[in-house]
């Protein structure tokens, strides 16, 4: 039933599995004590078989689909990166904001493997850069809600709702940030894979988890626009400005610590081998340039990205002033 | 702004179009990357130059087939639907 190296509560399958055990024996397992018309239906033998039939069929096929999604989409790994709690979500929250004071940067093992959110404040998850991308935040208090990339849709709201302060908004622009915001992250996410795999950096970098990070520059964003929609453009270029800085600390930090895992590792069990720490110094230097650039790239693409929305009343104006410059054009024509 | 998942994949398709199209002889020689000019042994830091030899080389076998499908299916339907 659990997975002996599953190292957290898998939660969200549990509330399905026992649903579905309770509907597969068959219609006599039903709860028959409803309403009355529908007692009346389910005393008809042949629609009870129907109804046993077809929820062993259904009950097949989630079989069959839950065996092959495996192959295509880790689901159990992708799981991994949903288990968080609100005190976890909060913490974060926070040292992405303010990633000064954080002492410790290692991500906590557990025999080889790496500790589940909840436990470890430093390890990558996808729930907040899902949880910044669309949902409102309503529906994110449902257990065992998977919905990937919630930062990238709470984004794609704010830069319609900021769209729609300056007159510009309309319904399929909401579909166009969301492919927009996704084409950015591939290309971030291939142009790095493509950087580590040049330099033979051996790392534990999953791509899983270079998108979980770079979907925390999301929740930066997502703050700049709000305030500039709140305070105008200076409270924007604060907000913004304060952000690409914790985000370069917050990269810098992390992605030294993660990079150096496999040669902290190395190190250990090749203590007995003749080679030292200085030779490795020219690789070394290699991962850290690697690092800082991925993190400066991050502050000029949220910069870049955000900016559009972050024009606040300017724009709307002038925008305002260009429509109604062309209906007078418009009546002086007719 | 208008930057979709769309020119994204053309952008992609141009792009490994490109390296497929590379003619080793004439071009890679000259500027010393031919695959056949590598001087690594079996030591531990093979050095970027080597490991976008070692790129350019699998892309192009590996995506030479596939390439052909691929592209003959964008020359339809931009055929068909401009």
């Amino acid at each position: 039933m659990a997975d002996p190296h599953q190292l957290f509560d898998d939660t969200s399958s549990t509330q399905s599995r026992g649903y579905g055990a309770q509907r597969a024996p068959g219609g006599l397992g039903y709860p028959a004590a409803s309403a009355t018309p529908q007692a009346a239906f389910l005393a008809d033998p042949v629609s009870n078989m129907a109804m046993a039939y077809g929820s062993s069929l259904a009950a097949q096929g989630k079989e069959l689909v839950d065996k092959n999604i495996d192959r295509f989409i880790p689901v159990t790994k992708l799981k991994y990166y949903f288990a968080v709690d609100t005190m976890y979500v909060g913490r974060k929250l926070g040292l992405l904001f303010f990633p000064y004071l954080h002492q410790d940067w290692e991500v906590q093992y557990q025999q080889d493997t790496p500790v589940a959110p909840r436990f470890d404040v430093n390890a990558p998850d996808l729930y907040i850069p899902g949880f910044t991308l669309p949902l409102p935040c309503t529906l994110l208090s449902l257990p065992g809600l998977s919905g990937v990339a919630m930062a990238f849709i709470t984004y794609v709201l704010v830069a319609g709702l900021a769209l729609g302060t300056q007159d510009r908004f309309s319904p399929d622009l909401l579909g166009l940030q969301a492919s927009s915001a996704l084409a950015w992250l591939t290309l971030e996410v291939v142009a790095i894979l493509l950087s580590l795999y040049l330099v033979t950096v051996n790392t534990d970098l999953t791509t899983i988890d270079l998108v979980a990070f770079l979907g925390y520059k999301y929740v930066g964003m997502i703050g700049g626009v709000l305030m500039g929609l709140l305070f105008g453009k200076i409270g924007y270029y604060l907000v913004l400005g304060w952000c690409c800085v914790a985000i370069f600390v917050f990269m810098v930090s992390r992605g030294s610590g993660l990079v150096r895992i496999r040669t902290l590792r190395l190190k250990i069990l090749a203590e007995a081998a003749a080679e030292g720490v200085p030779v490795r110094g020219a690789r070394n230097q290699l991962r850290m340039y690697l690092t800082m650039a991925v993190a400066a790239a991050q502050p000029l693409l949220m910069d870049g990205r955000a900016q559009p929305w972050a024009g606040g009343r300017e724009l709307g104006t002038d925008r305002s002033r260009h429509c109604a410059d062309q209906s007078q054009k418009a009546e002086r024509k007719v | 702004m208008a930057f979709t998942l769309y020119s994204l994949l053309q952008a992609a398709l141009l792009c490994v179009n490109a390296i497929a199209v590379l003619h080793e002889e004439r071009f890679l020689k000259n500027i010393g990357w031919g695959t056949d000019q590598g001087v690594d042994g079996f030591g531990e830091e093979p050095g970027i130059k080597s490991q976008l030899r070692n790129l350019i080389r699998s892309v192009r076998t590996v995506m030479r087939v596939p390439l052909i499908i691929v592209n003959s299916i964008a020359i339809v339907l931009l055929l068909l639907f401009g």
